[in-house]
């Protein structure tokens, strides 16, 4: 039982009309580790969520979430599962203690067992002085916290949580990368979506990369970055360019990809130290200034640069 | 179980909102206090003004015996030379002035079709022997045609009652004079004349207050013991279906709000959340339905006792009340669950809330508004009964009236159909949207 995959995952496809938002997704997740859905906005993380949560039915293909079918079972799917949603889903006219009281409720705890956890989910979060509020008087931060405590309450074997860090301070997005870590060290089996290569890079023991709905590239993050072999980036930013400099980069050889993102350009090299002085004579060349130059070590972003020949925050 | 927490959840959301506290409770009595204080004043005042009711009259008497009436007990009223012409004396006399508006016509055929057209609420159409079947003390009989608008109520029972009270006098008139041919002798006959005379001077001296005793508006309590009760029962009787209009329009807008949280918690993002709990749709759908029952049952029922204590209103029998306050919630509730299937978020549903609500709102409760107005009140009758409102109000008029409970029973399965129609249409479509 405990070699058994946590969650299997089988040629996944799911259209919406004419839009085929995942296409033929597969990969499993074994018991206990963190492991990441990585792809930038639309690529297809939160649909694949919701057929696994059993919110959406797949076109074709099944999954298996600790030996729970999602097309057969989706009641024993849904016992073993917490989720937490992108989006804070909250009474935020009722008080934190009454929200996990209810969804307690749902999750089929009563009585004392539901009093114990509720306290107990409270502490978790560091709610418990403040348990009585109700929670649309909380900030952001708080209410993620919360949104996060409601899918431990039953204490599932396997939590999805679905972009958690989206729009809240570095101060919060710690705090919940820090009890990421901790449910993985409780023996927690969690699936985490995100557009942040860094939260992946440091929370997750595999990574799937997905694009348009697809998985392009799937492993530990050292098995990834190999993918690039010895390439390195660099990131550039470039003053008074009228947009030859980088079609003349693009030409330039030893350079594989070049993407611009919120105006910082990301150059794909062979070797930084032949390449980089091309870049700086294409620029001058073209008359345009570089006013930063950032060599970086491979990572997921390079993976995904060099993947899908654009930045991943495009 | 999991139905029922839902259902208590969405209770404590509901009345933890001062809006929603207001909205159900304090508005409906709020409105309905507004038209106490309006109508207690005039009621306390005796100044009620009852609207006139339209009598066309087709005087065909062609007399017989003579009489004549002192004019002095007929103010502003005239001599009579027939039996038809007393009557016509009577009806156009000053006191009758406050209650009734006289026309003439030259025949019945004309008289009858005013009311048809409703240029008139009630025909009297006095025939030629009149006056011959009156003095024919043996075998006469004199009757009168009473020609209404069957939709009206108010003015032709004042009709009736005027002409009752004539008419009692009148047989009077005729029990006297036979005595008095038993009892004279034959050269006493000549007094006749004076007898009878005096018989209807008697008699229509009694009627002076007449306006006072001719309105016989029923009330809840079963007796009017002074001029105060009278007064607060008048009073009742045009603030009670005020108040159940009220109740029912505001309970319908509690429906549709209660039922609303099913597209606010889609936006809430909780109820894909639910969906995501060991908790089945059937079981999600449920609790969401019975917070809406709940939450209207619990206006009606507060509203039914708040309205009982503060303004004393009497909703009828226990049995007839419990049917129609039944009534009401089943068919807001489903009202509610209905009209939210269609849309796709509250965005739709809040601009076509207030719109769809106050409509159908108003089209069942225009009989209550036009009670008093011939056209209004038969047009108010059909349209009514095209909502479910018109047909709820219609419940809780009859337990007000009360009216036989058979008759309250049928309003409120008639309800009840609406409501079937209402909830299987909107959790069939609300099925579909979440499957």
């Amino acid at each position: 039982m405990s070699n058994m995959a946590a969650i299997e995952v089988l040629n996944l496809y799911k259209s919406f009309g004419e839009n085929q938002a995942v296409q033929g997704v597969s990969f499993d997740v074994s018991q206990g580790e963190i492991f990441s859905l990585l792809g930038p906005n639309g690529a297809g993380k939160t649909t694949t969520i919701s057929m696994l949560s059993c919110l959406l039915r797949p076109n074709e293909g099944d999954a298996r979430v600790m030996g729970h079918s999602i097309r057969t079972d989706a009641m024993g799917v849904k016992s073993v599962l917490g989720v937490v949603p992108q989006e804070i889903a909250l009474y935020e006219d009722l008080t934190a203690r009454e929200n996990l009281s209810f969804w307690g409720k749902m999750y089929g705890l009563r009585g004392l067992e539901l009093k114990k956890r509720v306290g107990e989910v409270l502490e978790v979060i560091g709610l418990l002085d403040r348990a009585n509020e109700r929670v649309g008087k909380y900030s952001g931060g708080m209410k993620r916290r919360v949104n996060i405590g409601v899918s431990l309450l039953h204490k599932p074997k396997v939590i999805y949580m679905d972009e958690p860090t989206v729009g809240i301070d570095p101060q919060s997005r710690r705090s919940i990368l820090d009890s990421v870590v901790a449910l993985k060290d409780q023996g927690m089996t969690v699936l985490y979506t995100t557009h942040y290569m860094e939260e992946a890079q440091e929370l997750s023991n595999h990574i799937a990369i997905m694009d348009h709905g697809k998985m392009i590239a799937c492993g530990t993050h050292d098995e990834l970055v190999k993918l690039v072999g010895g390439q390195t980036r660099i990131d550039l930013t470039l003053h008074m360019d009228d947009g030859k400099t980088i079609d003349a980069w693009r030409d330039i050889e030893g350079v594989t990809h070049v993407a611009a993102e919120n105006g910082t350009i990301a150059v794909l090299v062979n070797d930084s130290n032949i390449v980089l002085p091309k870049l700086f004579e294409a620029a001058t060349n073209h008359s345009a200034r570089i006013t930063s130059v950032a060599i970086r070590e491979p990572n997921l972003e390079a993976v995904f640069l060099h993947l899908t020949g654009r930045a991943l925050r495009d | 179980m999991k139905a029922i927490d839902i259902a208590i959840k969405d209770l404590t959301r509901s009345f933890r909102s001062a809006f929603a506290i207001i909205f159900m409770f304090g508005v409906p009595l709020l409105v309905t206090g507004m038209f106490y204080f309006m109508f207690g004043n005039t009621a306390e005042n005796g100044g009620f003004d009852l609207p006139k009711t339209k009598v066309i009259i087709a005087n065909m008497d062609e007399g017989g015996p003579r009489f004549q009436v002192n004019p002095k007990n007929i103010p502003g009223g005239r001599e009579a030379d027939t039996m038809g012409d007393l009557i016509v004396s009577i009806l156009e006399s000053d006191e009758m002035a406050d209650l009734i508006e006289v026309s003439f016509a030259r025949d019945p055929e004309t008289a009858r079709a005013s009311v048809d057209i409703q240029q008139a609420q009630v025909a009297l159409i006095i025939p030629p022997d009149f006056s011959e079947q009156f003095a024919d003390m043996e075998e006469g009989k004199a009757v009168i045609e009473f020609y209404q608008d069957p939709t009206l109520t108010i003015g032709p029972a004042v009709m009736r009652s005027i002409l009752n009270r004539f008419m009692n006098g009148m047989s009077g008139v005729k029990i006297a004079v036979n005595v008095f041919i038993d009892e004279a002798d034959t050269s006493d006959y000549a007094m006749t004349g004076l007898v009878v005379q005096q018989y209807l001077d008697d008699s229509l001296a009694l009627s002076e207050d007449m306006e006072g005793e001719l309105l016989d508006i029923r009330v809840p309590v079963s007796e009017q013991k002074n001029e105060a009760e009278q007064s607060e029962n008048l009073l009742l009787t045009i603030i009670g279906p005020i108040m159940g209009g009220m109740m029912v329009f505001y309970a319908y807008y509690t429906g549709a709000s209660t039922a609303q949280s099913i597209l606010t918690e889609e936006e809430e993002h909780t109820l894909p959340r639910l969906f995501t709990t060991p908790t089945s749709q059937a079981t999600i759908l449920t609790g969401k339905l019975l917070s809406v029952f709940l939450t209207v049952g619990m206006q009606v029922i507060v509203l039914l006792i708040a309205s009982r204590l503060i303004f004393g209103i009497q909703w009828g029998n226990f049995t007839s009340v419990i049917l129609a306050a039944a009534g009401i919630i089943l068919s807001a509730s489903s009202f509610g669950v209905f009209i939210n299937s269609f849309f796709a978020s509250t965005k739709q549903s809040g601009v076509l809330f207030g719109g769809i609500l106050t409509v159908t709102g108003m089209m069942g409760m225009i009989k209550i508004f036009a009670m008093n107005s011939a056209i209004a009140n038969k047009m108010g009758d059909t349209v009514s009964m095209l909502v479910p409102q018109g047909w709820a109000i219609r419940g809780l008029m009859q337990s007000m009236n009360g009216e036989p409970f058979n008759s309250v029973l049928i309003t409120a399965l008639a309800t009840l159909a609406w409501s079937a129609a209402f909830f299987v249409i909107g959790v069939l479509r609300f099925n579909r949207r979440y499957v």
